[in-house]
């Protein structure tokens, strides 16, 4: 999927403040290749209860599958309950799939799918009954549903319990047959929140599957709401963090990696100490972990063939030299400093 | 998608009408409330009573066989509105108020223990169309018990009068329906408010008994003190027999005293406890949205 980000951040923010009138830092990400409406667009978001949780977002998503990342009390569940037409925004808008929530609510429902991270399922009813039921809810014919809960229940891997009630579910079965409900009437548009919670290494493994699975299956965009970066990173090619109701960071996953290519780490063998004097007086940052290994971060200008050169100078064997790519947690940790850095600018 | 090959695809059918949604919801319901043993016994039973009268109505108009066991027609209530008040009416509201207070808890209460009001409210469905759908089914199951079979022994008893007493009482039938719905439905609103603050079936039936009881107590207190018909507003059961004894045109004094309060007031009252009962369910069952 070729989704081109232009990150702005600091100049959008700068755009999207002067334009509303407001003090409030706002993230304004559009994404350049617009043809198709975008599967969420976020317009100049707020919502308050008592005080105020979401403030001023602005985001144009078009993500397969897009993680939404914060602290706890960033506002990530909001933002969920929000885009599900839970929550009725105090001022500006949400649309999915162009069509905007708040006038076609009944209508953009029908192609959404809800896994929440409570244990949510209907008292006395075997899971087969239960998932056949929501697919009805959903607008399917009750012989589509039954089908499509009979499928949709081997999928997952809960084919032998389905006809157990869901009361006798284990955990790791109850977020099955919730994922299940989820995805039984072929939602465009997927909500998980909170996924794997409580499960077991083998069970969360086999979730983050399904959820891969569900992505490329190319018929269901995924919005996934977590804390966990490992099941962010290992599912998503966007993300969305949020911080005290704000977006902190917008970005194409593999975007942000790849134009973080400065960084190198080198595995060398011969007089290390001179090879890394010598990088110095290049201007490069050095740092060693560990003997033989050492991470380099190379200034504009510098080229990689003078590493080489300086290492022949030395007489030390570059034995491999890698791009070291961020991990999300580094592009989050920045992000939460980034915004911290900015907010207090602001003030 | 087929079970055989596991593989997620998604769904490019047809959907149905958005007025299904509220008879998916009935029928799972209605499904789940005839799933007891002890309710169907109950249903079941229910249907003696209008069984029992169409017999008694055939011996009445028998006059070979009251004669054979030394009866007349003369030593037996008269067929008319008082009748139907209290020999049909009276004894349906006991049964329709214990079909509310069985059911009518275990249609909401559950769903909220389990947290599935998410999962109801993020497909095309809203809170009306929820509280909608499990209405009908008591709605569907009181009709069934009440004024339905009252119209079928209507029609019965005009068939074995003959000569003009279907034209002489023809309110009667109306009447029935009409104080049945009213009950019904004020009832089942009720139950469900009361079910959607308590998420625990047996908590929910005694508040639901508490309630009635409490504001037929309140009404009589209020009563007392300061006479009028603001008391008699209060309690529902002052309006149900006023409803009886005004659309079935009786003073009987077998419907117990009957409040000095005008038919009109009592509907009035009934469509009031609804409409305030429905008020507080849909806003609560829209609250459970933004804590899910």
């Amino acid at each position: 999927m070729s989704v081109e980000i232009a990150h702005k951040e600091l100049d959008n923010k700068k755009q999207s403040n002067e334009a509303v009138g407001s003090t409030e830092p706002a993230v304004s990400i559009v994404s350049s290749d617009s043809k198709d409406p975008p599967v969420i667009e976020l317009d100049n978001l707020c919502v308050s209860y008592d005080r105020p949780i979401l403030q001023g977002l602005k985001a144009q998503m078009r993500g397969r599958c897009i993680g939404l990342l914060g602290p706890n009390g960033a506002g990530k569940t909001t933002l969920l309950n929000t885009l599900l037409g839970f929550n009725r925004p105090t001022s500006g808008q949400v649309r999915l799939f162009g069509q905007k929530l708040a006038s076609n609510n009944q209508q953009i429902r029908s192609h959404l799918g809800y896994m929440p991270e409570r244990d949510a399922f209907i008292a006395d009813m075997t899971g087969i009954r239960f998932v056949r039921m929501m697919a009805e809810l959903s607008g399917l014919s009750s012989k589509e549903a039954l089908e499509r809960a009979h499928e949709v229940f081997f999928y997952v891997g809960l084919g032998e319990a389905r006809y157990r009630n869901v009361d006798s579910y284990s955990l790791g079965m109850k977020q099955l047959a919730k994922l299940a409900q989820a995805i039984v009437h072929g939602p465009r548009l997927l909500f998980l929140d909170e996924p794997t919670n409580g499960l077991d290494p083998p069970a969360r493994s086999r979730m983050l599957q399904l959820i891969r699975e569900i992505r490329d299956s190319g018929d269901t965009h995924i919005v996934i709401a977590s804390h966990l970066l490992p099941d962010i990173e290992s599912c998503c090619d966007e993300v969305l963090v949020l911080k005290e109701g704000r977006i902190a960071k917008y970005c194409n996953l593999e975007e942000e990696r790849r134009s973080n290519k400065q960084f190198l780490l080198l595995q060398i063998r011969g007089d290390e100490g001179a090879f890394v004097q010598g990088l110095r007086h290049l201007g490069c940052e050095v740092a060693i972990p560990n003997r033989r290994r050492i991470k380099v971060i190379i200034p504009e200008g510098v080229e990689i063939k003078q590493l080489y050169s300086l290492a022949e100078q030395h007489s030390v064997q570059i034995r491999s030299l890698d791009y070291k790519r961020d991990t999300l947690e580094d592009i989050f940790l920045r992000a939460m400093d980034e915004e911290s850095v900015s907010i207090e600018n602001q003030t | 998608m087929a079970i055989f090959l596991k593989a997620y695809k998604g769904y490019e059918g047809s959907l149905s009408p958005s007025f299904n949604r509220t008879l998916v919801i009935f029928r799972y319901a209605l499904a789940d409330a005839m799933k007891t043993r002890f309710f169907t016994a109950f249903f079941v039973l229910s249907l003696l009573l209008p069984l029992g009268l169409t017999c008694f109505l055939y011996f009445y108009h028998n006059i070979e066989m009251l004669s054979q066991l030394h009866l007349s027609q003369r030593e037996m209530p008269v067929i008319d509105g008082s009748f139907f008040a209290i020999f049909v009416q009276q004894p349906q509201n006991a049964l329709l108020f214990f079909m509310t207070l069985v059911l009518g808890p275990t249609m909401i209460s559950p769903d909220l223990r389990n947290n599935a009001m998410p999962l109801y409210l993020s497909r095309p469905i809203t809170a009306s169309t929820y509280i909608l759908g499990k209405g009908l089914v008591l709605l569907t199951l009181g009709s069934m018990m009440s004024w339905l079979p009252t119209i079928l022994l209507f029609f019965v008893q005009s068939y074995l009068a003959g000569d003009g007493w279907m034209s002489e009482h023809w309110y009667i039938p109306f009447a029935s329906m009409i104080t049945c719905l009213l009950w019904i439905i004020s009832l089942s609103l009720v139950a469900f408010t009361v079910s959607a603050f308590v998420k625990w079936k047996a908590l929910a039936r005694g508040m639901f008994f508490g309630v009635l009881f409490l504001s037929s107590l309140f009404g009589q207190v209020i009563e007392r003190i300061f006479g009028g018909i603001a008391g008699n507003l209060v309690d529902i059961n002052s309006g149900l027999k006023v409803l009886s004894s005004g659309f079935y045109r009786t003073t009987s004094e077998l419907l117990g005293s009957i409040p000095d309060m005008e038919t009109s007031h009592a509907v009035m009252q009934f469509i009031a406890i609804g409409i305030i009962a429905l008020f507080i369910l849909v806003h609560r069952i829209k609250s459970f949205q933004r804590v899910s």
